[in-house]
Parts: C-alpha cells; structure tokens; sequence
C-alpha cells in the first residue's frame, strides 16, 4: 500500500468510526424522547400496516404524488439504489483488485448515473421557487457530497487509480452524515414503522 | 438594535419548554426525516385550490423545524445559518400559531403521499400546543373550550334545561314513530349503550327513532361529544372534557359509549383519550355509525333505500376516516339506505379536507381562507352530480354547507344517521 | 318569559341564528357581544336546542350575562347583557 492510499484508508476508517459513533448517538437521543404507548383497543393490525408502509405503502402507483412527480420519484428511486449500492461496493473495496471486470464495469455506469441524477438535484433544488426558498447550505452540501461520493465511486471502479479519492470522499460523506439531512436515511425506517403501526392499527390501509 | 422584552423573553422561554415536552419519537422523526423534496406540495389542499409557496406542507412544516432547530437541536444550535435554526421571537412565535391554526387542517393527508411519510399533522399539533401555552391560541376555540368545561362545573344548574329540552325532544319522535311509547331515556343506569351526542337536535331526534325501532338499551349523554381542546392542542382541558363523559359511563356502569357522528370528538374518545389518561377506557368505545350497520347487518332495522331516491355523495371526515378508522361502515349503511350512491374520487384513505376542519370553522375571521381551501372538494361534490352529501361530522357539515352557498352547489348537507332515519319503513 | 316582559328589554343589536348549528350560535354570539359597548345588550333567535346549554355556559366562562331566554315552539329567543 503506498502512503496516499494508507491516508486516504485512514480517512476512511476515522470517517466510518464517526459515522457509527453519529448514529449510536442519535438513536440513544430518539429512544429518550417520550413515546405515547397506544391504549386503544386495536381495529387492524399494527404488524400489517408495518408491512403496508415497507411495501404496498411505497408503490409509486399508491401515490399521486408519485405520478405526478415522477421524475423527480425516478431520480430520488435511481439516486438512492446507487448510494446503497456504493455504500456496499465501498466495503468491498479491498478487494477490488480481484472484483470481476463485468461487475466493476456494472458498477461505473450505475455510479455515474447516480452522480448524475445527483447534479440533477441541484437543478430540481434550484428550478423550483419553493424548494430554493426552504434550501439551507446543509441541502447543498449533503447533496455535493453525495454527487461526488458516486463520481469517485465511478471513478475508482473504472480505474484502481482513483481509489484513495474515493476512500477520502466516502470519510468525509460518512463523518458528515450524522450530522446533516443525510440522516434522513435512518430516520426513514422509523418514520414508516410508526406510520404503520399508527394506522394499521386504525385498519385504515388499503 | 432590536429590544426584546421579558414578556417575550418569558414566552420563548415557555415555548422550548414546550416543545421539549411535547416533541416525542414520532414528531421528532417527522422533524428530521424531510428532505424537502416537494413533491408533498399537491396532496393538500389548500395548494391545490391556491398553489403557492406557503400552502404546501413542506413550507409550514419547516417553520417549526426552524424553531427546533433552535431550541433542541445542538448541531442546529452550533451552526445556525448552515441548518436553517432561527431565533424565535414573539412576531414568529404569532406567525407559526397562524400558520399551525388557519393553514394546516391536521388532515395527515401529506403524509400518505410522502415518500417518507413525513406527519407534517403532527408537527403542526404540536405547533398548536406551544402557540396555546403562549396565549396564542385563538380566542374562539378557547371561549368553547372553556364553555364545555363551564357546563359540566354548572352541570346541577343545566340539568334542568336538558331535561326539558329532552321532554320536547321526546315528543318529536313519539310524533314521528306514532307511538307514544318512545323514550330518550336519560340518567338509565345499567342501560348497554350510553349515548353521546353534539348539541343539535340532528344528533339526537334521528338517533332516538333508530335506537327505539332495533329496541336498543341506552340512555343518552347529558353532555355532548365536541371537544374544542382538542384543536388547541391543550390536552389538560381536553381531559376535563373528555373526563366529564367517562364519569357518567362510569355512575351509569354502560358496557358501550355511542359518540355521534362528530369525526374529532370520536376519534378523542375512541384513540386519544386513553393515551391521555394513561390507561385503556372501562367501556368500549364506537361510532353510532359502526352500530347502524351493525343493526343494518342483523335486520334489525328495515330499511328502504327508495326513499333517498336522490344521489347522494359520501364526504370522509378526516378525523372519522384517515384518523378514526371509519372508512367502509358508513358505505355499507348508504349504499343500504340510498338508492344511488356515488363516490367522489379520490376518497377514503386519500380523501381531501373540505378546508373547515380541525376549527377553522369556528373562528370567523377565517372563512375566506375556508372558502378559498374548500374549493377543491366543492369541484369533487359538483363532479359527482349529487343532490346531497353525507358526512359524519358537524364541522364538515357546516363548511360543506357554506360551501355550497359559495360555489352555488346546491347540495344539501345531512349525516348517516338523517339518511337511515328517513330510510326506516 | 312574558312577551310584555320580553319587550321591556331594549336590545342594542339582534342576530337571527336560526337554522344554525353548533358551535356557530356560541362563535356569532361571542362576536356581536364583542362588537357591543360593556353594558350593551344582544337579542339572537336561534332554532337549535343546544343553545338553550350551551349560551349559559359560554356566558359563565367568559364573564357575560344571559338576562332572558325563552322558547316558544322551535324558536329560542335569548338576550345577553355584555358585563366586560
């Protein structure tokens, strides 16, 4: 390993310890806020709507929102697999040296079509009036980091050479995300657990 | 410079404390999950009958998320400018009450249509909450409120005039079932059901003949279900109101309370009030709905639905629907006592608000922003072509009432229980 | 209430209610009392019995008096005396 890539794994690894740590701590301040127990008598099932929410729940045909904005759904839908998918190819990384050509090859397109529909959530973000208005630096800056989160990751799976670009960008996206609205990512679960526990319960999902 | 005095200093003060109380998992996942991606933005209808910046969820909801920023978020807190905290004076803290009041019915239909399921309702409720304690609640839901509880502190000195208006009550349905053997029983302990109804005669006289043909045992409430704390987001006197029913329940020792059709006063009784009380209810908790179709599905009413020859169209109250759970039961009752039965699109779970909800209705000041947000389900009633609308719930009742005088809809507004009292042969 | 007796109170504003239901009798109520000078009095019919209760126990939480109500057949006739 030559000194670049020992730093750049370094930056990694410190980013990762920071991210967990992050994460820990935003679960342990979550689990101190009260939680309401539900006394009512039940009239569905709360299991049920849990599942609803991770499934019929997020069908785009379930939304008119979806249909309605359904590119800007396909973006966020192809943005995000290629984030999930970069954050399992970054584990894989030590091993790309013995990664098979097609999957690498596989790999490069989908992250720099990531990166591209992460440039084109600047575009989004700028073109409409409200979504500029409510924009704080922390949208821009998460959406930056992202963007070139997958660039490097394209990058580096194109070319081993631009492997410790990559690790340093994954360090810093991975330290920041606790902090900013890529948090959202966990927040995630928690919002569809509730919002099926609380309307399945009601058996008002369809 | 700008003075900020102790009164100010006091209720900013008072409003972190608030919502450090009252921001629990759910609101404080709702408050970090939003990534403002819009697309929220026509699930509401206030934008959809006026599509501007503040009428979509995210903006309202992210007035709020600013304050918290502020007051409970510690990254928030160290780089204020970077996630948007802002300080909370008492001009903001007036402007987020009149955008938690008049700008957001607490309808969770945003929620449904968000990739996350962001419950911007929830956020606004707690909004609601902190403008209350403040003393920036509006002064008309605090006036009913207060009066709710007036009634039941004064209950010796209405008791008469219930009773009496009870007696007159009594005769109307004598007159209308031509027997003189109807009651509204009052004060029947040991009846099963214990009935509780709003204030008009509407959501007495219809029920009385319905309970006395399918010979039910019940007794009717002397107090009535509203319960205006409720959107004040001032759980202390919503507990005294809701409490005043639970005491008679309990003195009456019924197996059921029947709340009528008023969407936040059944979905008080039958989902919040246990959490508020901390522990399940000692009765069970219906809709006087859920019994019609139950008497509908054992036969024992007799029903002919020709005698609501007229389409009609069925409004979901948000509160009974989405947020109560009553969605198929009053289908099942209309399509067996009307003769043409037609749904406005989108309905049920994806039903929009007809704008009056959650009190607006109540505050006359607003009526220009209901009618203005009431558009849209004026446009899904007229599309429908029905001569009358159905819904459960007074506050609907009235707005959809004005909104036909608006719009020159020409509909008529009436509930289940109107419809499958006129159905009774 | 006798009609002489009802006549005897010289209102300051009248309000027909009638045909609304509650709560918008208590919030028209609230808002012409509003409008009137403390020791102002409001004459409103109203056709729904609730405000037979419900009037009373808004007067007693907000200060205000209700001087006379009366009904005769589906028309409840109520004055109310503005105290603060």
């Amino acid at each position: 390993m030559s000194l670049l890539e020992i730093v750049a794994a370094g930056i990694a690894i410190a980013g990762g310890v920071i991210f967990v740590a992050g994460i820990v701590a935003i679960l342990i301040a979550l689990q101190r806020r009260p939680y309401g127990v539900e006394m009512a008598p039940i009239k569905g099932s709360p299991g049920r709507g849990v599942f609803w929410s991770f499934t019929l729940g997020m069908a785009p045909w379930a939304k008119a929102s979806a249909r309605l904005h359904w590119m800007a759904y396909l973006r966020g839908v192809i943005l995000h697999l290629s984030i999930f998918a970069g954050a399992a190819y970054l584990i894989a990384t030590p091993w790309l040296g013995v990664m098979p050509g097609p999957l690498r090859l596989s790999l490069t397109v989908l992250f720099a079509i990531g990166a591209v529909m992460g440039l084109a959530g600047f575009g989004i973000r700028l073109a409409n009036p409200t979504m500029r208005l409510l924009s704080v630096p922390d949208d821009y800056f998460a959406l930056a980091l992202v963007t070139l989160f997958l660039a490097s990751g394209a990058m580096s799976a194109y070319s081993v050479a631009y492997l410790p670009f990559f690790w340093v960008v994954a360090g810093i996206t991975l330290a920041y995300a606790p902090f900013g609205k890529l948090k959202h990512f966990l927040y995630f679960f928690y919002a569809r657990i509730f919002l099926g526990l609380v309307f399945g319960r009601k058996n008002v999902l369809e | 410079m700008e003075t900020i005095t102790v009164e100010e200093q006091n209720k900013t003060a008072l409003a972190r404390e608030m919502m450090e109380k009252l921001v629990d998992r759910r609101v404080l996942t709702a408050l970090e999950v939003c990534v403002r991606c819009g697309t929220c933005a026509e699930s509401c209808h206030y934008y959809q009958s006026d599509p501007k910046t503040e009428h979509t969820p995210y903006y309202r909801a992210e007035q709020v998320r600013r304050v918290y920023r502020q007051f409970m978020d510690p990254v928030g807190q160290a780089f204020p400018g970077w996630f948007g905290a802002k300080p909370t004076t008492d001009e903001a803290l007036s402007r987020l009450a009149e955008i938690a009041f008049s700008s957001c019915t607490l309808c969770h239909r945003c929620t449904f249509e968000c990739p996350f399921g962001v419950e911007t309702a929830e956020i606004m409720r707690v909004m609601r909450s902190v403008a209350t304690a403040c003393g920036y609640g509006p002064e008309m839901l605090v006036e009913i409120a207060n009066a709710a509880i007036a009634k039941e502190e004064n209950a010796d000195l209405f008791r008469d005039i219930f009773l009496d208006q009870v007696k007159e009550l009594e005769k109307e349905v004598q007159d209308k079932l031509g027997s003189s053997e109807a009651r509204i029983p009052v004060n029947q302990k040991g009846a099963r059901l214990l009935y509780v109804p709003l204030a008009g005669a509407h959501t007495i006289v219809p029920q009385a003949i319905i309970f006395n043909i399918a010979r039910e045992s019940w007794t009717l409430s002397m107090f009535d279900t509203a319960n205006y704390a409720v959107f004040l987001g001032d759980i202390t006197k919503a507990k005294r109101i809701a409490q005043r029913i639970i005491k008679e329940a309990e003195a009456l020792e019924v197996q059921e309370v029947i709340i009528t059709e008023c969407g936040h006063g059944y979905t008080a009784m039958r989902w919040d009030a246990p959490k508020w009380f901390g522990h399940p209810l000692p009765f069970k908790v219906r809709n006087i709905i859920e019994v019609i179709d139950d008497y509908i599905r054992d036969g024992v009413l007799p029903v002919n639905p020709a005698t609501n020859g007229e389409p009609v169209t069925y409004h979901d109250s948000c509160n009974l629907g989405r947020k109560g759970g009553l969605l198929e039961e009053p289908r099942r009752v209309l399509r067996a006592v009307v003769g043409d039965f037609r749904e406005m699109t989108p309905n049920r779970l994806h039903s929009y608000c007809c704008g009056g909800g959650s009190g607006l209705v109540a505050v006359p000041e607003w009526k220009d922003i209901r009618m203005q947000a009431g558009k849209l389900k004026a446009d899904q009633i007229r599309q429908t072509g029905a001569k009358t609308v159905v819904t459960s719930c007074d506050n609907c009742r009235f707005q959809i009432g004005e909104l036909s005088q608006y719009y020159d809809l020409g509909v008529e507004v009436t509930s289940v229980s109107e419809l499958t009292a006129k159905a009774l042969v | 209430m006798a009609e002489e007796a009802r006549q005897e109170i010289k209102a300051d504003q009248k309000i027909n209610l009638e045909g609304l239901l509650c709560p918008i009798p208590v919030v028209r109520v609230s808002q012409a009392v509003k409008n009137l000078a403390v020791g102002g009095i409001l004459e409103a019919t109203a056709t729904d019995p609730g405000v037979l209760a419900d009037i009373p126990a808004w007067a007693r939480s907000t200060g205000n008096e209700v001087i006379a109500m009366n009904r005769d057949g589906k028309i409840i006739t109520f004055f109310v005396k503005r105290l603060k």
